[in-house]
């Protein structure tokens, strides 16, 4: 037992600077992605929203399909097949890219949820005070919706985070691409892969734990129809 | 048309083996899934909590293709050889048993009190209770979200390309090195995906609709 940890010790002045750069190149990978997953998540809600019903169906065919196809099938088409086309990524372009496509469809999923939970009376209470549509969606929509969204919000960015250790297959210098590339140096896969693993732990856990939290401290004094 | 038959003939064994590893961790899952809920809510032990909870923690925290390489080929250096095929069962399996756990303990929870007390009342003995009162229930209330896990692992069936097992994906990359047919392959094997995953989605929810029916 004592031996295996001896390991870390021996190793840790060439793995610790190596693998905090590839948790570097993680992080900006998983916000890169999620941030564009926002983006293309707030324009598609835009869409199940409107008034048009083509639009609607557009969206809601493109939020199917993205959800039944795998994250891998996604990038690995996206990094190769884009090329044919005139289209050149790098490794972390076409990872940001797949993690904003197969993010988006999921960001739209919370956010259709969130707005849908904030009654209808809220919004024609605040045009009947004469509020305008942009007024009315700023203070009183959003930030009712936003008590509901933002405890799945922060599990889809756990869950972007972790995916993102699929852009080691297409080449980027992310944090299990990197652990592969010292196991194959010092032979000690166990090790190394395990400790990739306590990285991506040491993000998503507190981010995990905080999320649950919100969960219960949003919910508190919230008002639930029909309660009252 | 040749190359173009070669494709499909390949793309689907490798849908077979991703079935295959859906089937095996799926029943690795449900099992140790159900077996850790029902250790979660009827046995009091703070350790024996305060271990599973740790246990699900770790394991929903890192990245699946992580566990996968501890599993493959971490494991291996330590003397444990596992085939790829057992390996992602096991890791996915063990994934899934965390999430399961979860989703199972929450639907435990979600049953009323009265429910186990009255099965007991009636005389049946605590694992009758489980048997026939509160695990149907259980499972009526979980269905919409062992739906959503069981299209969500034939989708993670694909990262077991990784590790070498001869999945969808796997046949996709070699076909693409020797055919250099990039895009048809790499489409082809995206509307497999949505194949698979889009009738067991709609199965799912027909499922639900019956039982809500019924209820």
């Amino acid at each position: 037992m004592i031996e295996f940890f001896s390991a870390y010790a021996d190793y840790w002045a060439d793995w610790g600077p190596r693998l905090r750069a590839a948790a570097l190149v993680t992080a900006a990978l998983s916000v890169g992605g999620f941030v564009l997953a926002v983006l293309l998540g707030s324009l598609l809600t835009v869409a199940l929203r409107s008034a048009s019903v083509w639009l609607q169906r557009v969206a809601n065919a493109y939020v199917q399909f993205i959800r039944a196809v795998p994250l891998l099938a996604l990038l690995l088409a996206i990094y190769f097949v884009l090329p044919g086309a005139g289209l050149v990524l790098s490794g972390f372009q076409a990872g940001v890219l797949g993690l904003g496509l197969q993010g988006s469809a999921y960001v739209a999923e919370i956010l259709r949820g969130g707005l849908g939970a904030v009654h209808k009376g809220q919004r024609e209470a605040g045009l009947t005070v004469g509020m305008t549509p942009w007024q009315v969606f700023c203070h009183v929509t959003a930030p009712q919706a936003m008590r509901v969204m933002l405890p799945p919000l922060l599990n889809a960015y756990v869950s972007l985070l972790k995916d993102s250790s699929l852009c080691a297959l297409i080449a980027t210098d992310e944090l299990l691409l990197t652990a592969r590339a010292i196991s194959s140096e010092s032979f000690l896969p166990l090790h190394i892969f395990l400790l990739a693993g306590l990285f991506y732990f040491a993000i998503a856990f507190p981010l995990s734990m905080c999320s649950r939290w919100l969960e219960t401290r949003l919910r508190r004094g919230r008002r639930v129809m029909g309660a009252t | 048309m040749q190359a173009f038959l070669v494709i499909v003939k390949m793309l689907s064994i490798g849908a077979l083996t991703a079935l295959q590893i859906s089937v095996g961790a799926l029943a690795i899952a449900v099992c140790v899934g159900l077996l850790l809920a029902i250790t979660r809510c009827f046995v009091r032990r703070r350790w024996v909590q305060v271990a599973i909870a740790a246990w699900s923690e770790w394991v929903r925290n890192v990245p699946a293709l992580a566990h996968l390489f501890v599993l493959y080929f971490g494991l291996a250096s330590a003397g444990i050889r596992l085939s790829p095929v057992t390996a992602a069962c096991l890791g996915l399996g063990m994934v899934g048993a965390a999430v399961l756990c979860d989703v199972f303990t929450a639907g435990l929870r979600s049953l009323h009190l009265g429910q186990r007390e009255a099965a007991l009342s009636v005389g049946l003995v605590p694992v009758q209770v489980l048997r026939f009162v509160l695990l149907p229930q259980m499972f009526r209330v979980t269905l919409p979200s062992l739906g959503n896990y069981a299209s969500q692992l034939v989708k993670d069936t694909s990262i077991a390309s990784a590790i070498a097992v001869p999945e969808i994906m796997f046949y996709a990359r070699h076909l693409v090195t020797s055919t250099f047919e990039t895009t048809a392959i790499y489409l082809g094997a995206i509307l497999l995906y949505a194949a698979i995953v889009l009738p067991l989605t709609w199965l799912f929810a027909h499922a639900e609709r019956r039982l809500e029916l019924s209820r």
